[in-house]
């Protein structure tokens, strides 16, 4: 990751350790959020679409789900679409 | 041996206020005529929201009245009507066996937000909770008798009346105000949105099943047993048969895919009435118009009434929106006249489009779109489900069915304790908190959980983190309960297993900081993550998912004394052979928020004192105390150690300014002597009592009053709040769970106590290696009590 998509990962990660109340510790760059890793679910994900689209303008309502799988893939599609 | 208990409960008068009337006949004849009363919401701002839709009463339709919450403003217009209605005056014997139980999704959550943003008045302060609606009802009609409000969300209210019947076939009283009301406000409808559950159009349960819309208002059912309707020669409108209540156990906010926990309460509630799922002529189906309730709702219905030849089916909430808490009881209400007019209301919103889609959906099953039917009706249903998985379903008939309620005359046992409170948690820790005589020294007390909590009960983080601190101490204490015990079950009769939270202040904090976030950010920006710990019922609906107890499962509401009056709940589902093993439990949290509102009202004390000797106010404390219930053969099969046994109990009220008990020392003194007949003994026969003092002059002086009163003579008394502070509900299961301890010989032969004497008052060592019987107080601001008389088992 270059400067600037390290600063928004660990805006992410601190959004996520805040609003999600996930240890921060636990919030590697590249953990499964969903499914077997930090065990996310829907009621999350909507969270997370709120805290990016305040954060950043970014709009992630029914955008593919690939995009939620970690906080990496979380930044490179906020660095695209910003 | 099972004794029959099918005293008929009949209905004697209806009061409803929604979107589209002001009283029963409004509401009825514009369901009738599918009048929508969805519009633009305006007690809210909807402006950067969304969806900007809501059911709203009109302010016209309704009285004014500053003095209470809006939550109770609709609440007791609709119970003034059904009294009306009923013909009934209440003279003060009658008062007695004259009870109020009432349903709420978001109590008095309007003076939250008043609160918050208008100069933080004291006087919103006790309009906040639910605990304030039944007993504003109560003190309108002067009963007397079992006041409580149920927590558990949409599906409140329908619990509220099977509640009743419940009490009125346990012979603890005759006639019950039972329903629910919810105002219009902006947590739920920022919570909502967040939750993306809004429709953006009016709602359209099963057709476009978009979202929902927001509705307030109330209904109100005058239950009665039937012998006392005869000997007042009330106009009868139905029979109430019977209900079914389950928990889904599997998501906080989400209905269960597979529908089994709805079709147990559906099921459950037909078995229990005596008739057949045939026999249901029409269902007022839960049909909020979210895609996931839609879905599992038409699973259940065509898993259960497909054989039906000719079953209608609609949803009122396309009139009156989604009213949360009242929904349960506005929908009986429309459940009751569609039963006794012989018409059944219409789901609206339908196209000729719409309508050809639903052809497939519907099956044989009539769903009424648009426009009401004229039919022949003798039974009808009605459906709730909750956030925290609850379901609850309701028949009523218009004759008396052939209902199939028992009773059991089993001794019900405690078996087990699960303890988190500021001093530690875990039981032993309490015992030893006890025998070290460990008095608290703080003014605030918070209880703390842990890693350690965690990994003892297999609790993982992704279970943990979406919890909120009152959840997180009821799950841990719920937990250790079970394990205490060492009941085992498994997902084949999960249904036996359930449990009753009594809460007094329930998640406040949650909704508090709720309401401060969007009072800063906008409706627009509420938490989706932090919207499901709003609701009261969610710390059980957490421990059933944890545990997988898909039984009984109700949150209850009345001040401090909730956390004895779940006991009593409790043990009269083991009773009344709804449940092999309850878990009933207080729970109270203690928060920065907590602080600032008990302080503003000036309760906290200055310096941590003896409670009976110059404390000044109560040291303000929090925590998690549930005690496991268990029927005796249930109890022997799996060679459960036992503590004590619950031998009676008494639920009682004299009202009072909502806010203190001063001048309702005739409430305690009767819930006393209540107690004692129930248990079969006399006032004689006490060896001691485990009070509720906790600093509040008030509060003291009526124990010692009441205490001298009834019991004529020195009588010893021990008092947990010395140990833990004023943890409110938990305080009061844990003056059970201590007494039930103590009788089991493991807080030592002696411990710290008082002798109350006429006026006197002296600290003393007390010897409670005789004790028998012993009592069990608690008390709730406003004048409601709660005693439960616990029994030494050799």
């Amino acid at each position: 990751m270059n400067e600037k998509e390290l600063q928004i990962a660990a805006r992410i990660k601190e959004m996520l350790s805040e609003n999600l109340n996930i240890p921060a510790e636990e919030l590697d760059y590249d953990i499964a959020l969903f499914g077997d890793g930090i065990g996310l679910d829907s009621v999350d994900s909507l969270e997370i679409i709120a805290c990016i689209d305040s954060e950043y303008g970014v709009a992630m309502t029914g955008v593919a789900k690939e995009n939620f799988y970690s906080i990496t893939s979380l930044t490179k599609y906020v660095v695209e679409n910003m | 041996m099972n004794k029959n208990i099918n005293t008929r409960c009949v209905v004697t008068g209806l009061g409803m206020v929604n979107a589209i009337g002001k009283n029963v006949e409004e509401c009825w004849n514009n369901a009738l005529n599918a009048k929508e009363g969805i519009a633009k919401v305006k007690s809210v701002d909807s402006e950067n929201c969304y969806a900007h839709l809501g059911a709203e009463v009109a302010d016209e339709n309704l009285e004014k009245n500053d003095k209470v919450d809006r939550v109770a403003v609709l609440c007791m217009q609709a119970s003034k009507e059904a009294m009306e209605d009923a013909g009934l005056t209440i003279t003060d014997e009658d008062a007695k066996r004259f009870g109020v139980i009432m349903g709420s999704c978001v109590g008095g959550v309007v003076s939250i937000e008043n609160y918050i943003e208008n100069g933080e008045k004291t006087e919103d302060i006790n309009k906040m909770s639910i605990g304030q609606i039944a007993n504003n009802v109560a003190n309108m009609v002067n009963a007397k008798g079992v006041i409580t409000n149920i927590g558990n969300a949409c599906a409140a209210s329908t619990m509220s009346v099977a509640y009743a019947c419940e009490l009125i076939r346990a012979g603890v009283g005759d006639v019950f105000i039972a329903g629910g009301a919810d105002a219009f406000a902006s947590v739920p409808f920022a919570g909502f949105t967040a939750l993306h559950a809004l429709s953006e159009n009016p709602c359209s349960p099963f057709n476009h099943s978009n979202g929902i819309t927001l509705g307030e208002g109330a209904g109100a059912i005058i239950v009665e047993s039937y012998e006392h309707a005869m000997k007042r020669n009330a106009k009868i409108y139905c029979d109430v048969l019977s209900a079914g209540i389950s928990s889904d156990a599997h998501h906080i906010t989400a209905p269960r895919p597979d529908g089994i926990g709805q079709m147990y309460a559906i099921r459950k509630a037909i078995e229990k009435s005596g008739i057949k799922a045939t026999d249901v002529d029409y269902v007022n189906a839960h049909g909020t118009g979210t895609a996931k309730n839609d879905e599992a709702e038409f699973l259940s219905l065509h898993e259960i009434f497909d054989a039906n030849d000719d079953i209608s089916v609609s949803s009122t909430k396309a009139m009156v929106g989604h009213c949360l808490g009242a929904a349960g009881a506005i929908e009986a209400v429309y459940a009751i006249k569609a039963l006794t007019d012989d018409k059944v209301p219409p789901t609206i919103g339908y196209s000729d489009e719409d309508k050809e889609a639903l052809k497939e959906k519907a099956g044989k099953i009539d769903f009424r779109p648009n426009d009401m039917r004229e039919k022949k009706m003798d039974y009808v249903m009605s459906n709730s489900f909750a956030f925290g998985g609850s379901n609850a379903s309701i028949i009523f008939g218009k004759a008396a069915g052939n209902v199939n309620e028992t009773e059991n005359d089993e001794a019900v046992y405690v078996t087990g304790f699960g303890i988190v409170t500021p001093v530690g948690n875990g039981v032993e820790n309490y015992i030893e908190t006890v025998k070290n005589a460990k008095n608290v020294e703080e003014v605030s007390l918070m209880s703390a959980l842990g890693k350690e909590d965690y990994d003892k009960f297999d609790i993982k983080l992704a279970f943990y983190r979406k919890l909120d601190k009152l959840s997180t101490m009821q799950v841990v204490s719920g937990l250790e309960a079970i394990k205490s015990s060492g009941f085992e079950f498994t997902d084949e009769n999960a249904e036996d297993f359930g449990m009753i939270i009594g809460t007094g202040d329930g998640p406040l904090t949650t909704v508090y900081e709720f309401q401060e976030h969007i009072t800063k950010e906008g409706n627009q920006n509420g938490s989706a993550f932090n919207f499901p710990n709003t609701v009261y019922n969610a710390a059980g609906g957490y421990l059933s998912i944890k545990t997988g107890m898909r039984g009984y499962n109700v949150t209850i509401t009345n001040g401090n004394q909730s956390g004895l009056a779940s006991i009593c709940y409790a043990a009269n589902e083991i009773k009344q052979n709804r449940a092999k093993v309850m878990l009933a439990s207080g729970t109270d949290e203690n928060s920065a928020v907590m602080n600032k509102l008990y302080t503003q009202l000036g309760q906290v004390a200055g310096a941590a004192n003896d409670i009976y000797e110059g404390q000044e106010g109560v040291v303000l404390s929090d925590g998690s105390v549930t005690m496991t219930l268990e029927n005796a053969s249930f109890a022997k099969s799996h060679g459960a150690k036992i503590y004590a046994e619950v031998a009676g109990s008494a639920m009682t009220h004299e009202g009072v300014e909502i806010g203190t008990i001063a001048g309702s020392e005739a409430g305690l003194e009767d819930a006393i002597n209540e107690a004692l007949k129930n248990a079969g003994i006399t006032a004689n026969d006490v060896d001691a009592v485990f009070g509720f003092g906790n600093g509040l002059k008030e509060v003291n002086e009526i124990e010692k009053k009441v205490y001298a009163s009834v019991f004529k003579k020195a009588m010893p008394v021990i008092n947990v709040k010395n140990y833990v502070g004023e943890a409110r509900a938990a305080a009061a299961t844990l003056a059970a769970a201590h007494a039930s301890l103590t009788l089991a010989g493991e807080l030592g032969d002696k411990q710290n106590g008082y002798i109350f004497d006429g006026a006197s008052v002296k600290k003393e060592t007390i010897d409670t290696t005789g004790f028998e019987y012993v009592l069990a107080t608690s008390y709730a601001a406003g004048g409601s009590y709660c005693v439960v008389v616990l029994k030494k088992v050799k």
